[in-house]
């Protein structure tokens, strides 16, 4: 079962601008993006949207596929920052396996 | 794909270490400015950023992560981490052969003898000349990036640099935009393509432009090189993704999923630094836009 923490917004903002909840989940960014797998990085949003962190966590390797190439942020209708928000994302992972 | 963990350690290691993502020691790598007689200083500072002189190593490394990806040796690179950056660094570099290392400082020479044609007065250091620490900023490991970046723009304050030209987009946009963020050190940074002056001519040719991310739409920069090259009669043939738009080469996949990274580029292709490198590989006829202009002046 997947928990959910509705902190999760608040501890990410350490790591980026908290622009996700700007996000409607059109999916512009998911179709736009060069890697074109499983809606992301639209999918990854909506985890911090509905504060499912462990699942973000789990699935932590997705992230490093993104080439950080800005696609997605040039195209997004209401500047949620996809681009900034998956690299706050890497952040967060890297910070949350040092204190591990 | 490889565990990123595993690659983000032994990169951010080799950086505290040795300062280079591979662990090539700097002396190794920076040599395209030996048979140069160039000026140490000037009104603007030349900073390599030594993206150029990594590439053949990047190459190299891909090579041999290529051959690995998916197998059980690809679960063995977690020990990398304690091997010394210098070591694995050396490994890297005898694997690559001589020839390799010089074609990559090429584009470098080239950009040197443009600049001096176009009477840009500027000087180069290579003790002042060092990797900006992009990649890790770009991997996520933030703290890493900062401690690397303060470091490196310390010492150029400190040597009383005040205008960099920069060769590649991503040690364009970590010192132009990065720095100042991070390590509240600013710079007026140009592209050494903004600064270029040379004789019109009316070649008559036509090429295809692929615009890096960084300078596309990070830096908005697409609209120069397309001025430069107009200015020699060269003309562009259309592409679909260009400028803001422009589609990625897949080389920042590279470190962890060359497979990945090939995919990505197979699609650039057919519709057409770390770019020119990926595209390359896949076949296509590129260069880089240093070498093209050479050719030409
Ligand atoms: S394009 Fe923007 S608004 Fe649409 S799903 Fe992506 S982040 Fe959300
Ligand atoms: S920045 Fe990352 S998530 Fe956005 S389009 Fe590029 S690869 Fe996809």
């Amino acid at each position: 079962m997947t928990t959910i923490n509705l902190d999760f917004a608040e501890e990410l903002k350490e790591y980026s601008d908290d622009t996700a909840l700007e996000c409607f989940n059109c999916g512009t960014c998911a179709a736009i993006c060069p890697l074109v797998h499983d809606n992301f990085p639209r999918r990854m949003i909506r985890y911090i949207q509905v504060g499912a962190r462990e699942k973000i966590l789990e699935n932590s390797d997705e992230l490093w596929r993104c080439l950080h190439c800005g696609l997605c942020t040039h195209t997004c209708p209401r500047e949620a920052d996809p681009g900034e928000i998956i690299l706050g994302l890497k952040r967060f992972v890297v910070a949350n396996w040092r204190r591990s | 794909m490889f565990n990123p963990r595993d690659i983000i350690e032994t990169l951010a290691n080799n950086v505290k270490q040795t300062t280079s993502p591979f662990g090539i020691p700097k002396f190794m790598v920076n040599k395209w400015f030996k048979d140069l007689s160039l000026p140490k200083e000037g009104e603007y500072m030349l900073i390599t950023g030594l993206m150029y002189q990594f590439a053949p190593f990047i190459e190299k490394s891909t090579q041999y992560l290529e051959k690995y990806e998916g197998t059980k040796m690809a679960s063995l690179l977690k020990y990398a981490k304690y091997m010394p950056g210098y070591l694995s660094g050396i490994g890297l570099a005898m694997m690559t052969s001589g020839k390799e290392k010089k074609d990559a400082g090429q584009p470098l020479k080239d950009i040197a003898l443009l600049l001096q044609k176009s009477k840009v007065d500027f000087g180069y250091r290579p003790d002042l000349d060092n990797y900006s620490g992009i990649l890790l900023y770009d991997m996520g490991d933030q703290k890493g990036f900062v401690v690397h970046a303060k470091k490196v723009a310390q010492k150029l304050k400190d040597a009383g640099i005040k205008k960099i030209i920069t060769v590649d987009p991503h040690t364009a946009y970590a010192i132009k935009e990065l720095f100042p963020k991070y390590t509240g050190i600013s710079f007026e940074v140009k592209s050494y393509f903004e600064l270029l002056d040379l004789e019109s001519k009316d070649l008559g040719l036509e090429v295809t432009i692929h615009d890096p991310c960084f300078f596309g739409r990070y830096l908005k920069l697409s609209d120069i090189p397309r001025k430069v090259l107009g200015n020699l009669g060269i003309t562009e043939s259309e592409i679909r993704n260009k400028g803001e738009f422009t589609s990625c080469c897949g080389g920042p996949a590279e470190s962890i999923s060359p497979s990945l990274s090939n995919e990505i580029m197979g699609k650039r292709v057919e519709e057409l630094t770390i770019c020119l490198g990926n595209l390359k590989k896949s076949g296509a006829d590129v260069e880089d836009l240093s070498t093209l202009l050479v050719r030409h002046i």
